[in-house]
């Protein structure tokens, strides 16, 4: 049977307000597809559409051959989802929860034990499995929603913002098993505004901005129109004011005391010499020179940093 | 067990029907105690000191309390007891989902919406019903009462139960904020405990106000909770269970449509 997920110019009004505008995308098994956009872009409002927890003011969504807007039943069946919000785990065993879910999510309680086991040894959850969930980080907590929505998932699994809090050796154990799922045949929404770890991560990728869907595909293929730019990133002194741009700067943007200024490959000689200039009359600190990321893409279709981007920016 | 052996396991890979329903019923009411372990006791003493309260304090208005009147109180506060556990504490564990942000989640998980209520009517039940059978035990320690338990008091407690607990989970589920919830909730209560003939007799109130409660459904829980309870304190009871049964049913179809539309 064809798995394909389809959403088919879904539009979502809320008032005055359009939410969602004409949004088509597709994603096949086996695909980690990200939603990316800033927020309020309208990317958890799709997919609570998806889930059947909103209903689209107009518009298809199908997975194979199931109507998920005229049958939400069969929507909170084949979609596991991982909202952003915390998880209401308080008061279970990190372990049994996720036995619970998985049963609830219609698994059998000897093969959803076996797999509970499996993930929280993947995740290296180990020695959180009898803590109850009032006890645990919010880190962990998240590790062990992830575990909770995906013990035994759905043909379709949504993860909202799943590495949030998650320490930096975990996360990796979690990118694994994103990737696992994937490869083992989920379709897998990943909806972030962590650029850079979805550029990572994702097989394809859909930008979201003001409701609508600005611009998919892989990350190279976006990049690529970005293809022979580089990014130079000046450190200015505090309380400088952003120099005025040379001509060979394309576009510019300022994060605290950070500018990030995309120039031409050919260009990267001046854009040093012009660097180097500013150190020596006392604005700016420091400078790198780099090769351009999803970043800036993301940056010049979106007109927003990325909140991972802005905090590494302003260290 | 991979993921891909969970994807392609046999059979239809959407679950419907009555077998579904029932463990879906079964597995949620086992998440909704496990979600209130650690509240439970204290919400179960709190109810047995409410209902037991309320029938030693409210006998304090009486120098010596008429044994009619001692029952009419005591077999109402069974009635308030099942009540208070349906309008405010169901709509104030709703409520905190909504705050917690945990509500979309509880809304996303795959089983029958309808299941999903049965399970919050059974949780209540298991709160409410320690409470309304300790104000009895009190009520008839203190008051000495002509109680007389019948087979009815089976089906007056389960339609008192399923009317409350789905008119405070429609309420709840409806109304966006929270704090809204709670306070109309609360208000309800004390208007109920009020102008409803539930602790005393409808010839108490003054006569349109008897007639309109007639026509809902509180002074009917008290009559079928009294037909179950007592021997002679009420008769012609088959216009309550009439009333009740039907307001019973459309609280559950109230509450089936406001769980299951989408905004």
């Amino acid at each position: 049977m064809d798995w394909t997920f389809r959403a088919v110019d879904v539009t979502k009004v809320f008032g005055e307000l359009k939410a969602n505008d004409g949004i088509t995308l597709e994603v096949r098994p086996g695909e980690v597809y990200g939603l990316l956009g800033p927020n309020g872009a309208g990317k958890t409002t799709l997919v609570k559409q998806i889930i059947g927890l909103l209903k689209p003011t107009s518009g298809n969504i199908t997975l194979g051959r199931y109507d998920l807007v005229e049958d939400p039943d069969a929507a909170r069946q084949l979609c596991s989802y991982l909202p952003q919000a915390q998880m209401p785990i308080d008061s279970f065993k990190a372990g049994s929860v996720m036995t619970l879910t998985g049963m609830i999510r219609g698994g059998d309680q000897p093969t959803v034990q076996r797999r509970a086991t499996e993930m929280i040894e993947a995740l290296d959850l180990g020695e959180w499995r009898d803590t109850m969930g009032a006890k645990l980080s919010g880190g962990i907590k998240r590790l062990v929603g992830f575990a909770m929505v995906t013990v035994w998932p759905g043909r379709v699994v949504i993860l909202d913002e799943p590495t949030n809090d998650v320490d930096p050796r975990r996360r990796r154990l979690l990118w694994e098993q994103i990737r696992r799922l994937g490869d083992e045949g989920a379709a897998v929404f990943l909806v972030t505004h962590n650029v850079l770890e979805a550029e990572k991560s994702v097989d394809r990728l859909a930008i979201i901005n003001e409701g609508k869907l600005i611009a998919e595909g892989t990350p190279s293929s976006l990049k690529s129109q970005d293809r022979g730019s580089m990014r130079l990133q000046l450190m200015m002194v505090p309380g400088r004011a952003t120099p005025e741009m040379p001509a060979f700067v394309r576009e510019h943007t300022r994060v605290g005391n950070r500018v990030m200024a995309v120039v031409g490959e050919g260009d990267s000689f001046h854009a040093m010499g012009w660097a180097q200039e500013l150190m020596g009359l006392g604005v700016a600190e420091e400078y790198a020179l780099a090769a351009t990321t999803l970043e800036d893409v993301y940056i010049r279709l979106t007109g927003h940093v990325s909140e991972e981007a802005a905090q590494e920016l302003l260290g | 067990m991979t993921t891909a052996e969970v994807l392609a396991r046999p059979g239809s890979p959407v679950r419907r029907g009555i077998r579904h329903w029932i463990a879906s019923f079964v597995v949620m009411t086992r998440w909704e105690l496990g979600s209130l372990r650690m509240l439970l006791p204290l919400v179960v003493a709190i109810q047995i000191v409410i209902g037991g309260g309320f029938a030693l304090g409210v006998g304090l208005l009486f120098e010596n309390i008429p044994t009619r009147n001692a029952l009419y109180l005591s077999t109402g506060v069974a009635v308030v007891t099942l009540i208070t556990v349906g309008f405010v504490l169901g709509p104030q564990l709703v409520a905190n989902h909504k705050m917690a942000g945990t509500y979309d989640f509880m809304w996303s998980l795959p089983v029958p919406r309808t299941s999903q209520a049965a399970s919050w009517v059974a949780v209540n039940g298991v709160i409410a019903i320690p409470g309304m059978v300790a104000a009895l035990l009190i009520a008839d320690w203190r008051y000495d009462l002509p109680l007389s338990l019948s087979p009815s008091i089976l089906p007056a407690v389960l339609l008192t139960i399923v009317a409350a607990t789905m008119i405070g989970y429609a309420f709840a589920h409806a109304i966006k904020k929270p704090m809204i919830t709670q306070l109309i909730t609360q208000l309800l209560i004390f208007v109920i405990l009020g102008f409803a003939p539930i602790n005393f007799p409808p010839e108490n109130l003054p006569g349109w106000l008897a007639d309109l409660n007639l026509w809902l459904p509180f002074y009917h829980m008290a009559v079928v909770m009294r037909d179950g309870l007592t021997e002679s304190l009420v008769t012609r009871v088959g216009r309550s269970y009439l009333v009740l049964t039907t307001y019973t049913m459309a609280s559950v179809a109230l509450a089936a449509w406001v769980v299951g539309r989408r905004e």
